[in-house]
């Protein structure tokens, strides 16, 4: 783990290359958009190829050239962002055999995924919109996975969680979609207050939250503690853990391949992987450690008791990945790191392929069904079938209802919060005694035979 | 006493069963049967069913007016064809001498439509930068009538008794239910006592269990019904007591409820009416447990105060008054003074009568206008034909003669069939070819109906290994049962725990391979799976079991006869044959085509398949009426009703698949060796036909290249079938606008443009009627259920379609949600129907009109259909080449304007280059005529 100055150029270079390209094709993506070019489809998608085609290659080439000086990590400093007093947000990136493969990941998922938007988008109106949200996904994730800080890490994420919520309410024109993105917006803002803290109170320990994190013994276990648990609340929500998994189902209203790459690959590992970063630091508290184990394992058989009863392609396989979320929190727990990250890998990759499936469940059942001459086994083992009757109906109302968590957050967090917030509207109110807003209802439902009313103003000339 | 309460139930029990016929009719997903959106409306004339049904579902009845000043714009309709549709009302005059009712209709829409929201128009007056001129004008129009709120609406909006807040408690919950109630098979565990009803199984999950309540009081509400062991009408009964509805709120609440999750409770009816259509498992369905459940629900879920709807808003409907009541003096040219000069009496007319006019009302026109535009455009080249030209036909004995389904989708084959080589001959029969049967081919696990769903087959019929493949057949059996097993295992391990612990950390990486060139080379995919299917799967040669020459022994299975005797089989060679006129002039190889669509991804994928075969892929029904027509015992009979096939003529079988546009030929091993020079031909013809019918197809995908030449057009179309992301597949029925039943001399060489439904019927060989008769009753439902499935999925695909692909959701096998929990969505999809042109379908038959109008009548469906407009007739008499239209009046002798058909070398040189529809062009096939 030793570092800075023996990096060549070029390797800094290449990886630097995988962060920026995505960022780039934002700024592209944005700009064109911002001073009125409506790029073509075609532009479009050739543009995000290029760039996914090119930073994949960048992680590879940069491993390659890793591997060749035999460095097995690289921390890369490329300046400065801003100062203030004695703090400078540095901006480092930090390359090792966690972050490498996940890069590597990152950017030919989202290249795949990218590849089949481009037919299964076409002509949609959202086009455009869609691709400039997934690319800054893209740079989220990269920028994620690459930070060289946890201070930089929260950028990723919080623009992982960004474009995560804005691609859920893509069909802003119906009212499920944007109240589901609300939903786990809300759950996003109010676990990720753990990860401010959290860092906050490394930077306040430690006067440092700089990765690798392997000085991070010296903390003393009930600090350690205090760090785990707030990290572990954020990682909790972005993974979809028990009690925040009920947003994932939600999350689905998005057009399917953005389902697939956030909630079936890269968005969700990213809360294993803020574990993963700070596994030194769990290391030194058991509370911490022990938390994460149990949550993890809850998780998993929450996630296989919820997903044996879901009717519907796309929970069935959200709760099939919480149930995976739940047993790499729970690797990472044991310290069985290098399983934990393969996990992640395979994971993440037949997840993306099932979600782009998704439409054609019947197509493969139907085939399955006539390939087995009819008779399909429909489920395998029967545990609960040794349950007594009104046990077994009651365990799976608590499945289908599942395990009543979404209920518990409404009456114990969401109910509580807008009464207070209803209160202090009135209080507001009576205090500006203003007048209420008159908002105009916005036109809602364009069909194919109702261009939006654009044309309205033909009068006025 | 009791007999009073026994009478109300019944009532109540009628007034749902009324109810029900509201709800979408379509049935799970795996077989797509299109059908009439409005079939509960059909009683009611086409205009007046669609504004009852936007009052009632408060969906569009029409495109909005700003699609039709478009399609004005374009020339797609013209101020002829307004008109004409103006002309068809009757006339009144408003202001005497000055002014009737079509000067002013004429004049409002051709003139900018009036602004109709307060707010926009409030803005317009003081934003808009208007002239002096122009405020006064307005001005006076709000001071000089006397306008008052509540006369000009057009659709007025419902309001659900049922509290908003209430509906989002139970609409989840609902949902929730119904899904795990209705799945066949994707859960690993099903609903526990669903077998017993739906009503029984919320029953118990919420009464025997002390479970979590989702709404306070449901326990203990469902423990006391399961106490009383109400049915679901007394529990219906109870909780409208219960809820406070009146008998007389009664109907309106219910309809509310029922269509709050209409694709949910319409999925329940359907499953209750016609439980056989569940793919796998039958359940125990009934409308009026759902609507028992859900009544306990909504009972439960707390009071709601229900919010005060705001008191109209008197001044912004002036408003919106005053702006048509301007737009109108401003399109006649009015000033103030004009105005002022009325008198009284006649300035309330004037009023009244653009106050009439309203937007749906200026929609109803504006379609006519735009329909009567289309129908135009589809008579003027046959009268031209007809007049000038003459019948194009093959002289003496075809080449060949293939036959296809009547599909639309198939015209632009048969005119490439017959421009590559003039000698063939095409024609058009319903794709089950008279053959109803049940059919189990070798792999299907059980049978299935193929024919139109309004008949129930008679005959089933099972496809077997031919004896000395029956060891293939058994060791390609077994290995299948293996594939399924293990992919069944594959589907559910990765989401159990254990295994799927292992097969996601272990072998999840392995799914980058398939990700990879899936996703890349989609096209690749398919062809290597074809391979190793050929290599590890390969087809036994089968044959089917038609033969039941022994009139007596009939096997029976599951009531049905294994088989066709010789007369049945007669009977249904000749019932395509003869109303086809094709008697004598056999060619020696006669080629049958039946139709289906493979296509990935796609959960509406049936949607393309052969409507005639219910949804279905007809190759079956094609190979058996081959085999049968083959047969020489069948064509002695055949003789005796006058149809001649001579010894040296062959009949084959095939399938075209619509979608990859791959044509397969069925027992080709069993031919006489003599056809083979022929049909390599044919075969060589058939290639080529439809890689360019390929290419015609390709024109209308923008992601197509335009400089694809025919080989990759085919290339670009097999891509599209094999694609893991491609949401248009195909575009299907989506161009369908007009059915022609008569003789292909009427249509050969005619472009098209795949919109023609084509039925060959020959009316000099049908004397009596009788052969029309029988394809009109086959033919008219199937086309114009068809043409108005499109029509609503197409002007209000949010609400009578199911809205875009991309956010669809397969669940429980039955249908599709948006998301993880919406209604299940029914009706067509955008990306099906994007390019469609709504117009009624124009049925244009050969026969004379008296003739057509007994056949209409004969046929209860189809007058129906014809006596409230929701199809077009016109007839082309064989007799004297004119052209009758049916109007509401009767039948109208049709004009043609002048002009003149365009002329093209080729179809491809017409339609080179073009995405957009294309008139219909005269192609100049060598060796015709």
């Amino acid at each position: 783990m030793d570092v800075i100055s023996m990096s060549s150029d070029p390797m800094r270079t290449l990886l630097f290359l995988t962060v920026a390209l995505p960022g780039a094709g934002f700024l592209v993506l944005a700009l064109s958009w911002l001073v009125g070019v409506e790029l073509p489809e075609k532009v479009v998608a050739r543009v995000t190829g290029l760039i996914y085609t090119a930073a994949a290659l960048c992680v590879a080439g940069g491993a390659w050239l890793m591997r060749a000086v035999h460095l097995p990590s690289l921390h890369a400093d490329y300046g400065d962002w801003f100062r203030v007093g004695e703090y400078a947000f540095k901006f480092e990136l930090y390359f090792d055999g966690v972050s490498l493969p996940l890069l590597g990941l990152t950017t030919v998922l989202t290249g795949l995924v990218a590849a089949f938007s481009r037919t299964y988008m076409h002509r949609e109106p959202g086009f455009r919109r869609f691709f400039l949200l997934l690319h800054l996904f893209g740079f989220g994730a990269t920028l994620g996975f690459a930070a060289g800080s946890f201070d930089l890490l929260v950028g990723g994420w919080e623009l992982v969680g960004l474009s995560s919520v804005l691609l859920i309410s893509y069909f802003f024109e119906r009212q499920g979609p944007v109240t589901n993105a609300l939903r786990v917006f809300a759950t996003y803002r109010s676990a990720d207050v753990g990860l401010l803290v959290g860092i906050f109170s490394l930077h306040h320990f430690r006067h440092s939250a700089a990765l690798p994190a392997l000085d991070l013994h010296t903390l003393d276990p009930q600090q350690a503690t205090i760090v785990g648990l707030l990290l572990l609340l954020a990682a909790m929500s972005k993974a979809a853990q028990i009690p925040f998994s009920g947003w994932l189902p939600r999350a689905m209203e998005g057009p399917t391949p953005s389902s697939a790459i956030f909630y079936g690959a890269i968005s969700v590992h990213l809360g294993a992987y803020l574990l993963l970063r700070a596994r030194p630091l769990l290391e030194s508290s058991p509370v911490a450690l022990g938390a994460v184990a149990l949550v993890g394992l809850a998780t998993a058989l929450h996630g296989v008791l919820v997903g044996r009863v879901c009717p519907d392609a796309k929970t069935s396989l959200a709760y099939a990945a919480v149930t995976q979320l739940g047993l790499i929190f729970f690797e990472i727990a044991m310290g069985w790191t290098t399983l934990a990250l393969l996990h992640i890998l395979g994971h993440s990759t037949i997840r993306t392929l099932q979600f782009l499936r998704a439409p054609s469940m019947l197509h493969e059942y139907h085939r399955i069904h006539a390939a087995s001459g009819g008779l399909v086994d429909g489920g395998g083992l029967s545990l609960e079938a040794a349950l007594p009757f009104a046990l077994r109906r009651r365990l799976y109302w608590f499945a289908v209802d599942r395990a009543h968590l979404d209920r518990l957050l409404d009456s114990a967090a969401v109910r509580p919060l807008s009464r207070l917030s209803a209160w202090l509207g009135r209080v507001e109110q009576k205090l500006a005694g203003g007048e209420k807003l008159a908002v105009r209802p916005v036109p809602v439902g364009a069909t194919l035979s109702a261009p939006m009313p654009e044309e309205v103003d033909v009068l006025h000339d | 006493m009791k007999t009073a309460a026994h009478h109300l139930s019944h009532g109540l029990e009628h007034t749902i069963e009324h109810l029900a016929h509201l709800l979408p009719a379509q049935g799970p997903i795996g077989v797509f049967i299109h059908h009439n959106t409005l079939h509960a409306f059909q009683h009611l004339p086409f205009d007046e069913a669609v504004q009852s049904a936007a009052r009632l579902y408060g969906n569009e009845p029409y495109m909005t007016e700003a699609a039709y000043r478009c399609d004005f714009e374009r020339a797609r309709i013209t101020v002829g064809d307004l008109d004409v549709a103006l002309g068809w009302e009757a006339d009144e005059p408003i202001i005497p001498f000055l002014l009737d009712r079509r000067a002013l209709r004429r004049a409002v829409l051709l003139a900018s439509p009036a602004l109709d929201d307060a707010a926009e128009i409030s803005w317009w007056l003081a934003e808009g930068g208007v002239s002096s001129q122009r405020r006064q004008l307005f001005e006076a129009c709000r001071c000089l009538f006397r306008v008052s709120a509540g006369t000009a609406s057009g659709v007025p909006a419902r309001q659900p008794p049922t509290p908003p807040a209430v509906r989002a408690l139970v609409d989840p919950l609902m949902i929730r239910l119904c899904g795990a109630f209705l799945d066949q098979g994707v859960a690993y565990w099903p609903m526990p006592d669903r077998q017993n009803g739906f009503l029984a199984a919320v029953r118990t999950l919420f009464a025997t269990t002390r479970a979590v309540e989702p709404l306070p009081g449901l326990a203990a509400e469902m423990a006391r019904q399961h106490r009383h062991q109400w049915t679901a009408l007394q529990t219906v009964e109870e909780m409208l007591r219960r809820l406070d509805i009146s008998v007389a709120a009664q109907e309106d609440f219910l309809r509310d409820e029922l269509l709050a999750l209409g694709g949910w409770a319409g999925m329940f009816y359907r499953l209750q009416e016609e439980p056989y259509l569940a793919p796998h498992e039958r359940l125990p369905c009934s409308l009026m447990e759902y609507l028992a459940v859900r009544l306990t629900l909504v009972a439960c879920a707390p009071r709601v105060e229900a919010v005060e709807a705001p008191p109209p808003d008197a001044a912004a409907a002036e408003l919106v008054m005053a702006s048509a009541l301007f737009a109108a003096a401003e399109a006649l040219g009015y000033q103030v003074s004009d105005l002022e000069a009325l008198s009284r009496e006649n300035r309330e007319r004037f009023q009244r009568e653009v106050l009439a006019f309203h937007p749906i009302e200026r929609r109803r026109v504006w379609h006519v206008a735009y329909e009567y535009h289309h129908e135009r455009d589809v008579l003027r080249p046959i009268a031209e034909r007809l007049q000038k030209r003459g019948r194009r036909r093959v002289e003496g004995t075809p080449k060949a003669q293939v036959f296809f389904c009547i599909d639309e989708r198939e015209e632009s084959i048969r005119r490439h069939l017959e421009e590559l080589d003039p000698r063939i001959e095409t024609l058009g029969a319903a794709g089950f070819f008279g053959v109803a049967m049940d059919y189990a081919g070798i792999d299907d696990p059980h049978g299935v109906s193929l024919c139109p769903v309004v008949v129930k087959p008679q005959h089933a019929i099972r496809e077997q290994p031919v004896a000395e493949h029956a060891d293939l057949h058994e060791r390609r059996r077994a290995l299948r049962r293996l594939w399924s097993q293990f992919a069944q295992g594959a589907l559910k391990s990765s989401r159990t725990l254990w295994l799927g612990w292992i097969s996601t950390a272990i072998l999840g990486l392995f799914s980058m391979f398939p990700l990879l060139i899936r996703i890349l080379a989609p096209r690749r995919y398919g062809q290597l799976m074809a391979r190793l299917n050929d290599l590890f799967l390969p087809e036994p040669r089968t044959e089917v079991t038609l033969m039941r020459n022994d009139e007596h022994g009939h096997h029976l299975n599951e009531g049905l006869v294994l088989g066709f005797t010789v007369a049945e089989k007669v009977d249904r060679v000749a019932s395509v044959l003869a109303p086809a006129g094709l008697t004598t002039r056999f060619s020696r190889l006669v080629v049958v085509l039946g139709h289906g669509s493979t296509s990935l991804n796609n959960p509406h994928e049936s949607a393309h398949d052969c409507g005639a075969c219910g949804g279905r892929r007809g190759g079956p029904n094609a190979r058996l009426f081959a085999a049968m027509a083959n047969r020489p015992e069948v064509r002695v009979a055949l003789r005796d009703r006058g149809i001649l096939i001579p010894d040296d003529t062959w009949f084959v079988g095939g399938y075209h698949d619509t979608s990859s546009d791959e044509i397969d030929l069925y027992d080709l091993d069993t031919m006489p060796r003599e056809h083979d020079g022929e049909l390599a031909e044919l075969r060589m013809t058939l290639d080529r036909a439809r890689a360019a019918n390929a290419h015609e197809r390709a024109r209308r995908f923008e992601s197509a290249d335009k400089a694809h030449n025919p080989k990759q057009g085919l290339e670009h179309v097999e891509a599209r079938a094999e694609h893991l992301a491609e949401p248009r597949p195909e575009y299907g029925h989506c161009t369908n606008a007009v059915c022609i039943v008569g003789r292909r001399e009427l249509t050969r060489g005619l472009f098209l443009d795949r919109r023609y439904f084509l039925v060959s019927y020959d009316p000099t060989t049908d004397t009596q009627g009788q052969y029309l008769t029988r394809l009109m009753s086959a033919v008219g439902p199937v086309c114009g259920g068809i043409s108005l499935e499109y029509y609503f999925s197409f002007v209000d695909n949010q609400r009578y379609g199911c809205g875009t692909k991309l956010p669809h959701n397969i669940t429980g096998l039955v249908g599709v949600m948006d998301g993880h929990s919406s209604d299940l969505r029914t009706g067509l999809p955008l990306q099906m129907v994007e390019i469609h042109e709504p117009v009624r379908i124009l049925f244009v038959v050969e026969t004379s009109p008296e003739q057509l109008a007994a056949t209409i009548n004969s046929i209860p469906f189809v007058e129906e259909l014809s006596r409230n407009r929701w199809v077009r007739f016109a007839a082309v008499d064989p007799e004297n080449s004119q052209i009758s239209v049916l109007r509401p009046w009767g039948f109208e002798l049709y004009q043609p304007e002048p002009g003149e058909t365009p002329r093209a070398a080729t179809s491809f040189s017409w339609y080179a280059g073009h995405r957009a529809h294309l008139p219909v062009a005269e192609i100049e096939m060598a060796g015709n005529r």
